[in-house]
C-alpha cells in the first residue's frame, strides 16, 4: 500500500514536469505522513542533516567548480592538438585522436554532453576536411563523448556513493579500466574501419613537437593526475582531491592558459621583450590577477554556473535521501529481494532486469535522477545476491553511458544535431553502430566483473587489507 | 532597480558560500600537509555553509531554472492542458513547501527553546538552522512568482535546465574564436 502510493506520487509528479527534487520529497512525505508516525519537525530535521551532515557529498560542487573552470574551447584545443601529434599519424588516426581527447577531455570536465560540444565543434569539422565521411565523425564524437560519466573523476560515480553508501574512492578506481577499455575499444574499431575504407592518416610532427604539445596540455591533464593520484594513493579523500582540483583548474585557467578572468589572452612573452621584463611582468600581473579575479566578470559567472549545478544536484540528493529513508522504513528493497529470490531468479538473470529496466529509464531521465531513484532498490538486492555494490555500480553508469545516446532525452544527440546542423533522425542514425558496440560492451562489463573490480582489488591488496 | 540589487545579492552571497567551503576545505588539507595540524572547526563550518548553499539556493534554482526535471511528455500535450498541468504541479509544489515551512518552524521553536550550541562553536543551533526555515519561504516566493507567471500566459511550464543547450555555450565559443582567426 505504502509503496504504491510511493511511486504512483513519485511518477505521477515527475511526469508533470515539476523539478525531479520536489517530486521526490513531496512523494516522500505525503507517503510518510500517511503511513506512518513521523512528525513534520522530524522530516525537516532529516531533510536539514542530509545537506549538513554529509562531507563526501561536498565532492560534488568542487569537482563541478574544477570542471566548470577547464571545461572551455581553449582547454579542449590544448587536448586535441596532444591527442593528434601522438596518435594521428596512424590510419584512421584523426578519428583515434577524437576518441582519445574525448577520453582525456571527459576526465577533466566530468560531464558528457560538455565533452562532445567541444570536442565535437573542433574536430568533427576537421575530420570531414581531411577525408573522413561526416557520418563517422558524428558517430564516433557522440558515443565518445559518454566517457565522461565513466572515466573518473566523474560526477555521476559520486552520486552514486551518496545513494548507496559506496565509498567514492572505491568506486572512482574501478571506473579507470572500464573506461580506457571502451575507449580503446572504440579506437581498435576505428583502426579496422579506416584499413578497410582506407581513412587518411596524418603525418607524424615529430617527438619535439609531440613533447611541446604534451607540455602545453599537461597544465589541464595535471588535474586528472592531482586528483586520481591523490585518491588512489589513499592520501586524500575525494573531497579533499576536489577541493584541491577546483583551485587548481582555477590557477590553470585564469593564470595558466589565461583563457578568461583579468589577464585573458595576455601572452607570457611579448614580441622581442627582454627575459628581465618578462619575468617582472609576469610576477606582477599573476599576483594581482588573484585579487582581481573576484570581480571579474568572467570568473564570477563560472563561479555562479558551478554553483547553480551543484545546489540543484544537492537538493535533488538532500530530497532522495528521504525517498531513500522512506524506501528502508517500508521494507522495499528488503520484500522485492524476497520475492526475487522466491522466484529463483538467478544473478545474471537479474542483472539482464537491470540493465532492461535501466536503458528504458535512461531514455526519460537524467542518470542523476535515475541513480538516485533506482540505487537505493537495486542496491540492497544485488547485495543479497552476491553481487559486488561497485560492480552494480560501474554496470549503472555504463547504463546511463547509452541512456545518453537515446531520444528523446540523449543529451549527446542534441549536442551532436546542434553541432553539426543536422536533424535528430540523421544523428541517431550515424551513432546507432557505435551503440551497439556500447551495448556490447555493456554485456562485457555486465559479465566479466573483473574489469571493474580489478583495480580496486589489487589496491586494497598493495595497502595490505 | 531594488529587484536587481537584491538579485546580485543573492547570486553573491551563494558565490560566496562555494568558494569559501573550497578555501576552507583546501586549507584543512594544507594544514595537514603542510603544518602536521587540523582545524578542528572547520568541518562543522564548511557543513553549515553547505546546508545554506542547498537549502537557500533551491528557491533561486527555481527563478533561473536549474534545476532538472521530466518535461518531453507534458510538452507534447496541447498548451492548455499542458498550462493547466504546470499550475497543479506549482500548487502541490506549494504545499510540499509549506509542509516543511511548518515542519521547520516546529523543529526550530524547539532548539530555540533547548538552547543547544553547535560542537565546535559557540553559536546557539538554531541560528544555522534556521535556513530550513528561510529556504522554503524564499521557495514558497519563488512559485508563486512562478504560478503567476503561468496565469498571465508569461510562460508554460516550469523553466527547467537542459544540460545539452548549456553545452551548447562552450560550441559557440569555439565558432567564435574560429571566426575571428579567419578574419585576421
Amino acid at each position: 500500500m505504502a509503496t504504491a502510493a510511493l511511486f504512483i506520487l513519485l511518477f505521477a509528479c515527475m511526469f508533470m514536469g515539476m523539478p525531479i527534487a520536489i517530486a521526490l520529497g513531496l512523494s516522500s512525505v505525503t507517503t510518510i505522513l500517511m503511513f506512518s508516525n513521523d512528525s513534520l519537525a522530524s522530516i525537516a530535521l532529516k531533510l536539514f542533516e542530509a545537506t549538513s551532515e554529509h562531507y563526501t557529498l561536498l565532492a560534488i560542487p568542487f569537482f563541478i567548480l574544477s570542471s566548470a573552470f577547464l571545461s572551455t574551447g581553449g582547454v579542449a584545443k590544448r587536448i586535441i592538438n596532444f591527442a593528434i601529434d601522438s596518435v594521428g599519424h596512424i590510419k584512421g588516426g584523426l578519428a583515434m585522436a577524437s576518441i582519445m581527447a574525448c577520453m582525456l577531455f571527459a576526465a577533466v570536465s566530468g560531464s558528457s554532453p560538455a565533452t562532445v560540444a567541444a570536442i565535437g565543434s573542433i574536430v568533427i569539422a576537421g575530420m570531414v576536411r581531411s577525408g573522413y565521411p561526416e557520418k563517422l565523425a558524428a558517430g564516433v564524437i557522440t558515443t565518445s563523448g559518454t566517457l565522461g560519466i565513466l572515466i573518473p573523476p566523474s560526477i555521476v560515480m559520486l552520486v552514486y556513493s551518496a545513494a548507496t553508501e559506496v565509498s567514492a574512492s572505491r568506486m572512482f578506481m574501478a571506473g579507470l579500466i572500464p573506461g580506457v577499455m571502451m575507449g580503446f575499444l572504440l579506437m581498435v574499431v576505428i583502426y579496422i574501419v579506416a584499413r578497410v575504407t582506407n581513412l587518411p592518416a596524418q603525418p607524424f610532427p615529430g617527438f619535439l613537437q609531440l613533447a611541446k604539445s604534451g607540455g602545453i596540455a599537461l597544465g589541464g591533464l595535471m588535474l586528472i593526475i592531482i586528483v586520481l593520484g591523490s585518491i588512489y594513493g589513499g592520501i586524500a579523500s575525494p573531497t579533499e582531491a576536489a577541493a584541491a582540483a577546483a583551485i587548481y583548474a582555477f590557477l590553470v585557467a585564469v593564470i595558466g592558459y589565461r583563457d578568461m578572468g583579468p589577464i585573458k589572452d595576455m601572452p607570457w612573452r611579448k614580441e622581442g621583450e627582454g627575459m628581465a621584463s618578462v619575468f617582472i611582468r609576469n610576477t606582477v600581473q599573476m599576483t594581482l590577477a588573484i585579487p582581481r579575479s573576484i570581480y571579474n566578470r568572467e570568473v564570477n559567472k563560472v563561479v555562479l554556473d558551478a554553483a547553480k549545478v551543484s545546489m540543484m544536484l544537492l537538493f535533488i540528493i538532500a530530497n532522495a535521501m528521504l525517498f531513500a529513508h522512506v524506501l528502508t522504513t517500508e521494507r522495499i528493497p528488503h520484500s522485492v529481494a524476497e520475492t526475487i529470490l522466491q522466484w529463483g531468479l538467478p544473478a545474471w538473470g537479474f542483472l539482464i532486469v537491470v540493465n532492461i529496466l535501466l536503458l528504458i529509464a535512461g531514455n526519460f531521465m537524467e542518470p542523476t535522477a535515475i541513480l538516485l531513484i533506482m540505487a537505493p532498490i537495486l542496491f540492497p538486492i544485488a547485495v543479497q545476491l552476491g553481487i559486488d555494490p561497485i560492480h552494480l555500480g560501474i554496470i549503472m553508469v555504463v547504463n546511463m553511458e547509452i541512456g545518453m545516446l537515446t531520444p528523446p532525452v540523449g543529451l549527446n544527440l542534441f549536442v551532436t544535431a546542434g553541432i553539426t546542423g543536422r536533424d535528430m533522425l540523421w544523428v541517431i542514425k550515424s551513432v546507432l553502430p557505435w551503440m551497439l558496440l556500447l551495448l556490447f560492451f555493456l554485456m562485457l562489463i555486465t559479465y566479466v566483473p573483473q574489469i571493474s573490480l580489478f583495480l580496486p582489488e589489487y589496491i586494497d591488496a598493495m595497502k595490505g587489507y | 532597480m531594488l529587484g536587481k540589487i537584491l538579485g546580485r545579492l543573492e547570486e553573491s552571497f551563494l558565490c560566496l558560500l562555494l568558494v569559501s567551503m573550497t578555501f576552507l576545505v583546501f586549507a584543512e588539507v594544507v594544514a595537514r600537509f603542510g603544518f602536521n595540524a587540523g582545524i578542528h572547526w572547520a568541518q562543522e563550518i564548511t557543513l553549515t555553509m553547505s546546508a545554506w548553499f542547498v537549502l537557500f539556493g533551491a528557491s533561486y534554482g527555481v527563478k533561473v531554472g536549474s534545476h532538472i526535471g521530466v518535461d518531453v511528455f507534458v510538452k507534447m500535450l496541447p498548451r492548455n492542458v499542458h498550462r493547466a498541468i504546470t499550475m497543479l504541479a506549482i500548487v502541490l509544489c506549494l504545499f510540499y513547501c509549506s509542509l516543511f515551512l511548518y515542519g521547520s518552524w516546529i523543529y526550530l521553536s524547539k532548539l530555540h527553546m533547548i538552547g543547544i550550541e553547535m560542537e565546535d562553536l559557540p553559536i546557539p543551533r538554531w541560528m544555522p538552522t534556521s535556513v530550513l526555515f528561510i529556504g522554503f519561504a524564499l521557495l514558497i516566493v519563488r512559485f508563486l512568482v512562478l504560478l503567476w507567471g503561468v496565469v498571465t500566459h508569461k510562460t508554460d511550464g516550469f523553466h527547467l535546465a537542459d544540460e545539452a543547450k548549456e553545452s551548447m555555450h562552450i560550441a559557440e565559443e569555439i565558432r567564435a574564436k574560429n571566426k575571428q582567426e579567419e578574419a585576421n
